[in-house]
């Protein structure tokens, strides 16, 4: 191999290949794991140290080019499609782990009392979700073995992307509260618990939205 | 034997026409004497401690688009081909495991073998392969990471000469590093065939029977050993032995097996390394097409702005 | 061994008493616990045992059957190893939940007895390239104490030490057809030579170091064992020990169990450590024997069966 095209890459690492100590100044990030005082790498890919604001410590990673194979770990947040509402409990399938997308998907169930923070006892799942609905969800403990239990009791969890009962596909509804949203087309209004959240990529010429410092609050 | 009744198996009590071949009858002596000649050079050019994957090794990962992560491992006449798939549901699973589960399975294909066709349903050496191969797999991988789920990975021996499960385990841990399954160390197998006191490294099929063989001879050692190694953190993750061996004998089969999986790990390492780079030279070429296309689209902007401006 | 909890005080107690060869027991790292055995406990078989290794119970029964030899393996006869894990020993057996040990039983002891040096299956033949005898060796788990493989190594030996296979004249007639004569009398047989039947040892590794026949306690400290078939020294098996050659013991198979790996240097002492274990093992085990056949062609033989 050519030094020349290895150049620019920076360091490449295998797995099993020991990378630093592991000390207060040398945390295991993603694509690492500590052994007896050691981290090493655990995926094939390109080191990456970066330090911490906080701590000042250095945080080993490895990025592999292929999304590794993740699951949905607990405190994860995931995207998921809501499949079944029924009154006691939301059916979904869990579609991307933060920023990677899933291969396959996994199946996620959401608890009448995981919907909302507030209020538990008085939630209709009917007046949260429908099916069809995109999702924002934290990961809870896991305690059964087929399905992954989520939360949306958070002000940025819930409801993404809705579409109204006899609107056109593809025309999602405007949130218009954190309990309502409303077709544009129809102006239907439907109850949703609906997530504050903004999207990262959005196109700011073209939809000029002046809460900027909600931006950095939601930073997912 | 259970029969896969979908297919035509043909009349149950056929041998193979080898049997009665000149070549088939030979005497255990026969056949020791073609293996190896007087200067201790083996049927196909190597000495007894040369292995195929000094000179004949060939790999390649991203054999199977479909799949995760796939490799494919030639050792001259020995060829396997691995692909490993992401973590799915266990069905009929109905208890909690904190660690997750690897689903292995080696398959011949019928015509792999020189011996005798290969059935379709999986027979018992098949089964034993499977399970030896996700004994050696199970301490490398970071199970922890998919718990209550399964991992499959499969093998496919497209043709055997000796030496498979070694490679059906270095094929596989190539593939698992493909995939960007999260490992404690890459895993490197080598096999060693026992006769008298000679040491085969790396055995073809004819050696492999006949180590297997009961020799004439009484008290001789004679077997085959499989040993996977994780090299960077020394530790046996599979041994395999099969034969009778006294214990000299296998304490001297450890020191040189230990040895060649060394030997074997630089292949290992630079295919790997190789994938990085060209993955890495992938993604910087993708990153510029698509810096290219956003210049376009945003030129493409102003024009109509100016457009909808003078308009 | 499921429903066993310790905490981590317990283990580090057991792993400590590991590495100064002193167990919680009070047995050192290659101690046995005591076993009782007893041979010809089945009528219908041709040669039966019953093992009890603490919790575990084993019964083997060994049928003789007349087959055609393999073509590539004309003068040498069969054996093969059905493990059946009934559902009396534990409710996890029930369907198929016992069948991946089984298979793993049956395959470690069809390796363990594949090499002429460990069980000569010439001694099968009946008539070369025509008949051989086969032996089916049907080994029942009636109760699963742990330590699986090394009680039914035990009682499978036992069982092939016990059995008889009937004299049996056979002749090549015209066409290709075979001919047998067989004796009237069942005591017209002779005795299989099982002298250097391989004794299966598990090695459970804690720590650094290694332990026999562990204790369920000692099992959920360890991740991985090793099983080192060791073939047996037929001296112990015969009454005149002198005239007996003295086989130095081999190996005729090893194995790995758990999802562990072993460092290489622990790896070779217990190979060592297995080596001595399986070599009083099976002297205690022909003693064992050959008092009971002293026993039997006595009529002095007390039979115990299930009702102890």
């Amino acid at each position: 191999m050519n030094s020349e095209r290895v150049k620019d890459i920076g360091k490449i690492c295998i797995p099993g290949m020991r990378l630093s100590p592991s000390d207060k100044e040398h945390i295991s990030g993603p694509g690492t794991y500590e052994l007896k005082g050691y981290i090493y790498a655990s995926l094939a890919g390109i080191l990456k140290m970066e330090q911490d604001e906080s701590t000042k410590a250095t945080k080993v990673s490895v990025i592999s080019s292929r999304t590794p194979s993740v699951l949905p770990m607990t405190g994860d947040i995931v995207t998921a499609k809501v499949t079944v509402v029924n009154s006691r409990q939301v059916q979904c399938v869990i579609l991307c782990v933060g920023p990677s997308v899933l291969v396959r998907p996994y199946k996620g169930i959401l608890k009448k009392e995981d919907i909302k923070f507030t209020d538990k006892d008085r939630i209709d799942p009917y007046k949260c979700f429908r099916p069809g609905d995109v999702i924002l969800a934290r990961v809870l403990p896991m305690t059964e073995i087929h399905w992954y239990h989520l939360s949306t009791a958070e002000n940025e969890l819930g409801v993404v992307i809705a579409t109204a009962e006899g609107s056109p596909q593809g025309v999602s509804m405007l949130p218009i509260s954190w309990s309502e949203m409303q077709c544009p087309k129809t102006l239907i209004k439907e109850p949703r618990k609906v997530a504050r959240v903004i999207p990262e990529n959005i196109n700011q010429s073209l939809f000029p939205i002046d809460n900027k410092g909600e931006v950095k609050e939601n930073g997912l | 034997m259970p029969l896969d009744y979908r297919r035509f198996n043909g009349p149950e009590d056929s041998i193979p026409y080898n049997y009665y071949t000149k070549e088939y009858l030979k005497s255990y002596h026969e056949l020791h004497r073609e293996l190896i000649d007087e200067n201790g050079v083996r049927k196909d050019g190597r000495t007894l401690d040369e292995a195929r994957s000094l000179c004949m090794f060939f790999a390649r990962t991203d054999m199977i688009s479909q799949a995760k992560g796939s490799a494919y491992i030639e050792l001259k006449k020995t060829k396997v081909v691995c692909s490993v798939f992401d973590p799915r549901e266990i069905m009929h699973q109905n208890e909690f495991s904190a660690l997750g589960q690897l689903f292995c399975e080696v398959k011949f294909a019928p015509f792999s073998c020189p011996r005798q066709r290969r059935p379709h349903a999986p027979d018992a050496e098949e089964k034993a392969l499977s399970v030896a191969l996700r004994k050696a797999l199970e301490p490398t991988v970071c199970r922890h990471l998919f718990p209550n789920y399964q991992l499959d990975i499969f093998v496919y021996i497209l043709e055997h000469d000796g030496a498979c499960l070694a490679a059906a385990i270095n094929a596989a841990g190539l593939a698992l590093a493909d995939a960007a399954v999260p490992m404690y160390d890459i895993i490197t197998a080598c096999s060693l065939a026992v006769i008298g006191d000679q040491m085969f490294v790396d055995p073809t099929e004819a050696e492999e029977n006949l180590a297997i063989m009961n020799p004439e001879k009484d008290g001789i050692n004679n077997g085959l050993i499989t040993m996977a190694v994780m090299p960077e953190l020394r530790q046996i993750s599979d041994f395999r032995q099969i034969g009778s061996m006294d214990v000299n004998c296998i304490m001297k089969a450890t020191e040189v097996l230990q040895k060649e999986c060394e030997k074997i790990l630089p292949n290992i390492q630079q295919i790997l390394v190789l994938n990085v780079v060209n993955s890495f030279e992938q993604q910087k070429q993708l990153e510029k097409e698509a810096k290219e296309r956003e210049a376009a689209l945003n030129a493409k902007m102003e024009e109509w702005k100016t457009l909808l401006n003078a308009g | 061994m499921a429903g066993l909890l310790l905490s981590p005080t317990e283990k580090i107690y057991i792993l400590h008493g590991v590495q100064d060869d002193y167990r919680s027991d009070g047995r050192t790292n290659i101690d046995y616990r005591p076993m009782e055995l007893e041979t010809d406990v089945v009528s219908h078989a041709s040669g039966s045992a019953r093992l009890r290794l603490a919790n575990t119970d084993i019964l083997v029964g060994v049928k003789t059957e007349i087959d055609v030899p393999k073509p590539d393996n004309p003068g040498l006869g069969k054996i093969d190893f059905f493990v059946d894990c009934s559902a009396n020993a534990t409710p996890e057996f029930e369907g198929r939940g016992g069948e991946q040990l089984a298979n793993n039983i049956s395959n470690m002891l069809q390796r363990a007895y594949n090499s002429s040096q460990a069980f000569d299956l010439k001694q099968l033949c009946i008539l070369e390239g025509k008949q051989c005898w086969k032996l089916y060796v049907d080994i029942l788990i009636l109760e699963c104490g742990g330590n699986l493989c090394d009680a039914v190594s035990l009682a499978v030996k036992a069982a092939l030490f016990n059995t008889r296979i009937p004299f049996v004249k056979a002749a090549l007639m015209d066409g290709g057809s075979v001919d047998f004569q067989l004796s009237d009398d069942p005591y017209d047989c002779k005795l299989l030579e099982a002298g250097t039947a391989p004794l299966l040892v598990t090695l459970c590794k804690i720590g650094d170091k290694c332990v026999v026949d562990p204790s369920a306690e000692e099992e959920s400290c360890s991740v991985i064992s090793l099983i080192v078939g060791i073939t047996g020294n037929p001296k112990y098996y015969s009454k005149d020990a002198i005239e007996t050659p003295n086989f130095k013991c081999k190996c005729s198979t090893i194995g790995m169990n758990g999802p562990g790996s072993v460092a290489p240097e622990t790896f070779k002492n217990a190979i060592n450590q297995g080596i001595i274990a399986a070599n009083s093992l099976d002297e205690a085990l022909g003693r064992a024997l050959l008092r009971e056949r002293q026993e039997c062609n006595n009529f002095k033989k007390n039979s115990y069966g299930f009702l102890k």
